[in-house]
């Protein structure tokens, strides 16, 4: 018993010791009397000897005020000697801080002087790092919950593994000289610079917004990027886009690990406030803000012809819309392949859809890009004057060039690019739908398109029998089970309920109660059952499409149901031909005819 | 009584002077003894803070070549006035002795705002309600060759450096 005790209290007695010691005997204070000694030594002087009288091991601590949030560093607690100049040859961390012409430093009688004082400027506003830790492993960062760690210096634990070896390197400390020197092409940060470069010739700025800089709404805001998330987070997002975010959409660009690095920096520069900016300033910077120049230049002399399809050329490399579409040798793999675009729009369609792609495509994700109307002219002039001939013969290798795109190698309507498109493309192994659609409106369909869908007419691509080879083809290949007869259904040719206040409102109601469940209560296609359901049901605000659909389909559809979908024959549920009425008059007042257009006052 | 006293007798004529017993009590007397000791100094010593959250009391205030000889320039948000005289130098504080207010120059010293301090050119009393001198700071020459005011260090009225 006594033995125990005996031993307990000296259990007690050690871990009381090995907690003061931790308390109170610290690393820095033996960095800074290893210093003073050092100093001491080195001191020839009478005033440098003065100078270090009575100095004794303190935590050295400098108050920002001027950059941002007040800071206090305490990095000179062990960095006691950056900025004493005789321990240049020193290991850190009794070392000086380098001098340097590049940071403004000056030398002068072979004295240096610094441009950045450390008094005035601390050193996280240009570091990063934990300015009031103590210890080595939270001042700089190390710790995986610290937001700021060492920029360029410090890789974290947690890091994913292959980006470690790119996320070191003093460039990177570029992102924080971009906080006070924030022009465009500042000598001292070419990274940011080249970074910028990098957001507008990539097409980033298309669907990401920066305040000032951008207005895309596609993606997410990357104003603040650059304040909520660490380099290897923005390294991630850039190289493996889907890696946090599986439904991101966002595609991968595929860039040089050195454009990487240039992006990231650039985007680690966004903080939404710089360091030097007083909120005045800001706001006076809000309101001088220069906007892209809408409508046309007026010094730009008007280009036609040949120059203007070169122009237009050079346009479409230089926006990078390859990096998206497939055009001009590059394939981004996202939207839709743009090689025969001239032979199956015309300059009309095109250019509306440049100045607002959901003017024609309802659910188009395409990004209103904010160029001026001249470089719209001429890009169009390009994409029409592309009238290239279609080499393949079989039809099977008409369907590989055209269709596969977005129908799908096996015609399931899976293509590459499927998964960006709205609606979705048809499923053409389907024989539900297929066999229950005439030839002649299928062969319609291809033809001249399907309006508002991404479908486009092919009738200018393709010659008639060359469709209904290729219809055949589908039949075979895909649909596989034989055609059958179809029995016309019974169905008015037009409306038979006038369209009328009264009508309009029990056809709403009728909508409300039978159809929002799939087609949404917003009429979007987007209603609570949608997400279970392939083909999605039809999104009947897409004006183009409703447009472009008879009154004898829409009564056909509701009224018997869409074979192969989850339309359901509403006959069976008791609704009546006026019923069907109702609705159909209802679902013409949500789609007015679209407005003259006063896009075309310039040729187009 | 006899036979008590003889028992004891015994009893310490019997055993060793350090036997197990007591040694052992002896050690966790040692222990406990140090470890309260321990507690009870890091206690004192927490109650001293390791750093305060003011502006640093040691701060460079920039080259020699800064100050023109014969200058006197007060350090609004530092509170102190350099003197410069010929290639001597000094600080001298610029908190009033009575109330804490930052007195400002003028031609025959200092001269307080707030209830009409007056100091010569040294910082000594010459009228008002200030009870002590203003004290003068160390300044010292820092490597980087910037000067340093430390207003943790009073020196004597008059020591200046020589630069």
């Amino acid at each position: 018993m006594r033995l125990a005790l005996a031993i307990g209290s000296f259990v007690i007695l050690i871990v009381h010791g090995v907690v003061f010691y931790n308390q109170f005997f610290h690393k820095w204070e033996n960095y800074q009397t290893a210093y003073f000694d050092q100093a001491r030594s080195l001191a020839k002087t009478d005033s440098e000897k003065a100078a270090l009288e009575g100095r004794k091991a303190r935590i050295e601590q400098r108050i920002v005020t001027q950059f941002g949030d007040t800071r206090v560093d305490r990095c000179a607690t062990c960095h006691i000697a950056a900025d004493d100049p005789r321990f240049m040859q020193h290991a850190q961390p009794i070392k000086t801080h380098p001098y340097s012409a590049e940071l403004g430093d000056v030398q002068a009688n072979g004295k240096w002087e610094r441009r950045h004082k450390f008094t005035d400027f601390g050193c996280t506003v240009c570091h990063d790092g934990q300015g009031r830790g103590l210890k080595q492993e939270y001042a700089h960062g190390d710790d995986e919950y610290w937001t700021e760690p060492m920029l360029g210096y410090v890789v974290q634990e947690q890091w994913r593994k292959e980006f470690k070896p790119f996320l070191k390197g003093k460039e990177y400390m570029q992102a924080n000289c971009a906080q006070c020197h924030t022009e465009e092409n500042f000598a001292g940060t070419p990274l940011v610079a080249k970074g910028r470069k990098l957001f507008f010739s990539q097409n980033c700025y298309g669907c990401h917004r920066i305040e000032g800089i951008s207005d895309g709404t596609l993606g997410p805001e990357l104003t603040e990027v650059g304040k909520k998330f660490r380099i290897d987070y923005l390294w991630e997002s850039v190289v493996d886009p889907t890696a946090n975010m599986a439904t991101s959409i966002m595609p991968n660009f595929h860039l040089k690990p050195d454009d990487v690095k240039a992006l990231v920096i650039f985007l680690k520069s966004r903080r939404g406030m710089n360091f030097a900016e007083t909120g005045l300033a800001r706001y006076e910077a809000v309101l001088n803000l220069k906007k892209p120049a809408e409508g046309p230049a007026p010094s730009a002399p008007e280009m036609t012809g040949p120059a203007l399809v070169a122009k237009g050329r050079e346009l479409i490399d230089q926006h990078s819309c390859g990096a998206c579409h497939k055009v001009l040798d590059r394939d981004g793999g996202i939207a839709p392949d743009l090689t025969y675009e001239g032979a199956e729009r015309d300059a009309e369609w095109i250019y509306d859809h440049f100045k607002d792609p959901k003017s024609r495509t309802a659910d188009s994700i395409m990004p209103t890009f904010r160029f001026p109307d001249s470089d719209f002219r001429a890009m169009t002039a390009f994409l029409v004057a592309q009238k290239p001939q279609l080499t393949a013969a079989a039809p099977a290798d008409t369907y590989k060039a055209l269709c596969q795109r977005c129908h799908g190698e096996k015609g399931d309507g899976h293509g590459p690019i499927a998964w960006y498109l709205d609606p979705y493309p048809r499923d053409l192994t389907k024989a539900g739908f297929i066999n229950s659609k005439t030839t002649e409106r299928l062969t319609n369909s291809i033809k001249k398109g399907v309006s508002g869908t991404n479908m486009p007419p092919w009738g200018g691509v393709l010659k008639d029998d060359q469709v209904n080879s290729l219809l055949q083809y589908v039949f075979t290949t895909f649909t596989k089970e034989p055609r059958k007869e179809i029995k016309p259904l019974q169905a008015p040719d037009k409306n038979p309920v006038a369209s009328a206040a009264d009508s309009i409102a029990r056809g709403e109601k009728t909508f409300v109660v039978r159809c929002s469940g799939c087609h949404g209560k917003k009429a979007d296609g987007k209603g609570p059952n949608s997400l279970d359901i392939l083909p999605r049901p039809r999104n009947l605000r897409n004006t183009a499409f409703v447009n472009s659909v008879d009154d004898h389909r829409l009564f056909q559809s509701i009224m018997y149901g869409v074979q192969g979908t989850a339309m359901p024959s509403w006959v069976d549920y008791g609704l009546t031909q006026n019923d069907v009425g109702d609705l159909v008059n209802f679902i013409r007042s949500i789609n007015v005819k679209l407005p003259a257009r006063t896009l075309n006052a310039r040729g187009y | 009584m006899a036979v008590v006293h003889k028992a004891i007798a015994h009893n310490t004529e019997a055993e060793p002077r350090m036997n197990r017993r007591r040694m052992l009590g002896w050690l966790s007397s040692f222990g406990l003894f140090g470890s309260a000791v321990l507690s009870a100094f890091s206690n004192f010593v927490f109650i001293k803070p390791r750093a305060t959250y003011g502006q640093p009391q040691r701060f460079n205030i920039g080259r020699p070549d800064d100050f023109p000889a014969g200058a006197r320039i007060a350090l609004e948000t530092k509170r102190v006035c350099i003197v410069r005289e010929g290639n001597k130098i000094a600080a001298i504080s610029t908190t009033c002795t009575h109330l804490g207010c930052i007195v400002g120059i003028a031609d025959t010293g200092f001269n307080c705002p707030c209830h009409g301090s007056r100091y010569d050119q040294d910082g000594n009393v010459t009228a008002g309600p200030a009870p002590k001198a203003l004290p003068w700071f160390k300044v010292s020459l820092a490597p980087s060759g910037e000067l340093e005011v430390d207003k943790d260090t009073e020196v004597e009225p008059g020591s200046y450096l020589t630069v």
